[in-house]
């Protein structure tokens, strides 16, 4: 007895070595890109990654700062993501409930369709959808983006909601049925509520494609006032010949925002509700 | 109950909205990629009806068959490095000290855009600067290999970037899942026992099989379309040794201009896709979800 | 709270109702929706009328980011100030994307016909499908009163199509081959004349472990300047006639071309992984002393006369020459990979045509006189050497440039899009030795074949 309580303690305290070994594997990547926003081009390349640059190049950050308007852009990336996260995941989970939770003939060739979805190629759709936005004047303008965005990650949140609203036990509904509840408040007051956890991983995943998507923004948006952060990269890649440097500054400036709202996020992802309120 | 639950007017006021959002902008360009696929277009002045022309074309082309057995090897890897990011799940929701912060720091690759990405591996698979290739020369390796230059690795080096990239999205999927399963039930195994490659096995996999199985179809679907970092690292070269179906496709869009033909490779994209799909869902079929309970 | 949700939800069906609506087909009534976006840039100067000048606004679309291109996007918004302080009822909107992104979205708003009305273009074959669309109007009307002549002979015209000139130059760059002077000296090597001593430049820095040239082949175009130079040397035209299809890509000076190449990749004359690298990481290898020679367009001379973050003795001893000639050969050592880089177009359906033209050629103008000696890009337009305060390796090649006997335009730029796929894959594969020089030149030849 105790010398598998032993052996035990010994594999846990093994167990950390890998588990640190790719913790600092996996921070690593922050630590290149800090150190690669501060070298010039030609440190870039020809130096190893991990070195450090002979002289820190904090003018990389300042020529950032001061170059194009990355105020505006930094705004228009914060408020078009928040809108699409939040309509994404508001509309994923209405539908998902609905064909998970509700008794109707055609829903798994509406989850199909939705499904659909997930498989075409994105640069498929430019050409379609920038003559379609054409012909309803919303070409530069945020709405043309915000609604490309939650059109093409609502087949993903969907499917990752799914696998969710499955195992929720139907106690609950009858439960809430027998108490008297319409369907509606039972979905936002009980079921909602339970998948906290999945909802913001999909609010995570969500933000980070809409935060560096720069395919559609490009396209769509002609006009300094609508552009994201992505384009302070454009702003540093010549016809022949690219700052690296500055590219550096840019994603590490960029990259802190969904950084902390990440951290913020994943303390949400806690034990979910579902035990306690199935024996309510 | 059932006839609540079955509210014809609620269920199209849930489904609706989002049905409609794809209705418009994804429908809608998927039905024009057809069309343009029976054309023969570039993309300026008009379009000709050729009918199947350019599908015929696409059986017989050899560079799309190459291209398409690329995204199929990488769905196959990337469908088996699941089994890993779930046993990383697995560790991380379990009850040992500090999974909160490593749950954090695992993830922190994912946030990185794949510009930055890209950067990143291409700086370790440098031939002469590379980490890969100064670590190889350090312990005495004198001609290591060009990695991303050589036709016969490249295919694999790429695969191993894109493999990186995802596996926070799919550790954090798992994890979600993992920690919304009610500890009551891991308490009562426990009590039962049970040791914690049981309590896995038994009661945790059984419960997210459900999440296991959606991550197979993203990870297979997502692999089959795959574009950024093959397309940034190595354009698909060199002469696609690299080329997956997604830049095979873009490649006939925006370099050689041939509209017709790439929305001919992108619905073929769709149609595989579709195929695909619906196999993964006929052999895991299974109309009794597990329930808590 | 429920009440708030069930109104926004109410609120997104009825909008994605007005949506679904628009996208079938019917025009929107303006109160729909999806119809209360801007209008976007050109819609506003239809309303005036009268006789005043009616307020005007351009699109003008280019790839000179502040950030890459601070010369040239300085000079650009000086230029558009002056303008708009001459023609104050004309304003220009920019539109700025880098080069990759350009060329898409350039392709993705001509398939819907609504192009900026002022872009930026490149010559032959890139410019052919827009002509065919008849995307882009002519300007042969601003060539007119002798401003035609201002232009370098040759630059022009390749931008013209069936006569007419669709887009005016404003670049215009040869290729010489940059060499590391600290390097040749070290090892006693001359400035070659002829292909024999270039090889033995080679032999002599690859047997001492230094790569003799810096090479990112994984963009490709930059593999095809080593292949036209040997085209050239070896064939004199043969590579233009096979393109323009008065003569056969398999010529067998442009086979043997094609062999020399694969020579120099047998002799180890690349840097290491060149397939696998991009021109940005093989110009570093050059600008930090790890490969001798790196072929390259003159749009990098300011790297090596003017740019500050390159350190002073580093750009000093970087001198250039002529592709060496090749015994037998047809070629002349006075011929040029090169020509004009981008051009300014004017859409087609413009609704204000004539004051983007006016602009078009205003541009031209001014940035002849400040390109060179404020962003070191020489200009299609001619040059006064006499009166212009540069640095000597910038007059020597503006000299070289005035006495070259020819300049071919850089083959992917003078085939159609889809041949100069073709050619860029092949070039790929003739570097990495996957093919032989015969069945490069045969697929070349079916390609172009092909396109008749």
């Amino acid at each position: 007895m105790t010398a598998s309580i032993r052996w035990r303690k010994l594999f846990y305290s093994l167990i950390y070595i890998p588990l640190i070994a790719v913790a600092l594997l996996q921070i690593f990547p922050l630590v290149w890109l800090l150190i690669f926003s501060l070298k010039d081009n030609q440190e870039v390349f020809t130096t190893a990654p991990w070195a450090l640059p002979s002289t820190p190049r904090w003018e990389n950050y300042v020529k950032v700062w001061s170059e194009g308007n990355i105020n505006v852009n930094f705004i228009n990336s914060v408020w078009i993501t928040t809108v699409s996260v939040v309509l994404t995941v508001a509309l994923a989970s209405f539908v998902t409930f609905a064909i998970t939770r509700m008794q109707w003939r055609l829903k798994s060739l509406v989850l199909g369709m939705f499904m659909v979805g997930l498989m075409i190629p994105v640069h498929s759709t430019l050409i379609p959808l920038f003559s379609l936005f054409t012909k309803i004047h919303l070409i530069d303008h945020p709405l043309s983006i915000i609604l490309t965005y939650t059109a093409f990650n609502l087949p993903i949140t969907i499917m990752i909601l799914l696998g969710f609203y499955y195992t929720l036990p139907r106690e609950v509904e009858e439960a809430s049925i027998i108490d008297g509840c319409s369907v509606n408040r039972m979905f936002l007051q009980v079921i909602l509520p339970m998948t906290t956890p999945v909802m913001v991983t999909t609010a995570i995943i969500n933000m980070i494609y809409n935060w560096n998507e720069f395919v559609f923004v490009n396209t769509f948006i002609s006009s300094d006032k609508y552009k994201t952060l992505t384009v302070g990269i454009q702003n540093f890649v010549g016809q022949y010949s690219t700052d690296w440097g500055a590219i550096g500054a840019t994603l590490m400036i960029s990259i802190l925002p969904i950084l902390i709202a990440f951290f913020f996020l994943s303390n949400q992802i806690v034990e979910g509700i579902a035990a306690g309120s199935v024996k309510g | 109950m059932n006839k609540v639950m079955s509210n014809k007017w609620i269920i199209a006021l849930y489904v609706l909205p989002g049905f409609m959002f794809l209705a418009v902008l994804v429908y809608i360009p998927i039905v024009l990629t057809g069309y343009y696929g029976l054309m023969e277009w570039h993309g300026l002045g008009e379009m000709k009806f050729i009918g199947l022309g350019n599908y015929i074309k696409l059986i017989k082309d050899e560079m799309f068959w190459k291209s398409a057995y690329h995204s199929f090897l990488l769905a196959l890897f990337s469908a088996l490095s699941l089994i890993g990011y779930l046993l990383v799940a697995l560790i991380l929701a379990g009850r040992i000290k500090g999974a909160d912060l490593f749950r954090k720091i695992y993830l922190i690759p994912m946030l990185l855009s794949s510009v930055a990405i890209a950067q990143l591996w291409l700086k370790i698979y440098h031939p002469t600067n590379g980490v890969l290739n100064l670590l190889l020369v350090a312990i005495g390796v004198e001609q290591p290999p060009t990695w991303l230059a050589d036709p016969k690795i490249v295919l694999y080096a790429v695969f191993l970037a894109i493999l990186w990239q995802y596996a926070g999205f799919y550790i954090l999927i798992y994890y979600a899942a993992l920690k919304n399963v009610p500890s009551a039930l891991e308490e009562a195994a426990r009590i039962d026992g049970a040791g914690p490659w049981q309590v896995a096995w038994k009661i945790k996999l059984p419960l997210i099989s459900g999440v296991i199985k959606v991550t197979v179809v993203l990870a297979i679907v997502g692999s089959l379309k795959y574009f950024d970092l093959i397309y940034v690292m190595t354009g698909g070269g060199p002469n696609g040794a690299s080329e997956v179906m997604a830049s095979y496709m873009y490649r006939h869009a925006f370099k050689s201009f041939d509209f017709g033909y790439s929305s001919a490779i992108g619905f073929f994209l769709l149609l595989i896709c579709l195929v695909v799909t619906w196999l993964i869902r006929k052999l895991t079929a299974s109309d009794d979800h597990v329930q808590y309970s | 709270m429920r009440k708030v949700i069930w109104f926004s939800l109410a609120m997104l069906l009825a909008f994605s109702l007005a949506l679904a609506g628009c996208g079938g087909g019917t025009e929107t009534g303006g109160d729909s929706g999806g119809g209360t976006a801007n209008g976007g840039s050109t819609d506003g100067e239809t309303a005036g009328g009268g006789s005043e000048p009616k307020e005007v606004t351009l699109q003008f679309m280019h790839l000179w980011p502040a950030g890459s291109a601070r010369q040239q996007n300085m000079i650009v918004n000086s230029i558009i100030e002056q303008f708009q302080n001459e023609y104050p009822h004309i304003t220009i909107e920019q539109d700025i994307l880098e080069n990759e992104q350009y060329k898409n979205k350039l392709k993705v708003v001509s398939t819907s016909n609504s192009l900026p009305d002022i872009g930026m273009t490149w010559a032959a074959g890139f410019l052919e499908p827009y002509v065919k669309g008849q995307l882009f109007a002519p300007l042969d009307d601003l060539l007119e009163d002798g401003f035609k002549d201002e232009f370098v002979v040759g630059t022009v015209e390749a931008y013209a199509i069936d006569g007419k000139t669709y887009a005016l130059p404003i670049e215009l760059n040869i290729v010489p081959v940059y060499y590391n002077k600290a390097l040749f000296e070290q090892f006693n090597l001359e400035v070659p004349e002829t292909y024999d001593e270039f090889r033995h430049i080679v032999d002599t820095l690859a047997a001492n472990g230094i790569a003799p040239i810096a090479l990112g082949n994984r963009d490709r175009w930059t593999g095809s300047l080593w292949f036209m130079y040997l085209a050239d040397r070896i064939g004199g035209d043969a590579l233009n006639r096979a393109i323009d299809r008065s003569g056969s890509f398999t010529d067998e000076s442009l086979v043997r071309a094609a062999a020399e190449v694969q020579e120099l990749v047998r002799a180890n004359a690349f840097n290491r992984g060149f397939n696998g690298l991009s021109n940005d990481e093989a110009k570093a290898e050059f600008l930090n002393g790890q490969a001798a020679m790196y072929l390259m367009g003159s749009w990098e001379h300011p790297n090596f006369t003017t740019n500050d973050e390159i350190p002073q003795e580093f750009r000093d001893s970087v001198g250039f020459f002529k592709f060496p000639i090749v015994e037998g050969g047809s070629g002349d050592i006075n011929s040029w990979v090169g020509g004009p880089g981008v051009g300014l177009f004017v859409a087609e359906n413009s609704p204000a045509k004539e004051e983007a033209k006016l602009f078009v050629r205003y541009f031209v103008e001014k940035w002849g006189e400040q390109a060179v000696t404020e962003a070191g890009v020489i200009p299609a337009t001619k040059v006064d050497t006499a009166n212009v305060d540069l640095p000597q390796k910038f007059i020597d090649l503006l000299n070289e440039l005035n006495s070259a006997s020819n300049i071919t335009l850089f083959a992917d730029v003078q085939m159609s899009p889809g041949v100069a796929e073709v050619h860029l894959n092949m070039i790929q594969s003739l570097f990495g030795l996957e093919i032989e020089p015969e069945e490069f030149a045969e697929v070349h030849e079916e390609a172009l074949a092909s396109e008749q």
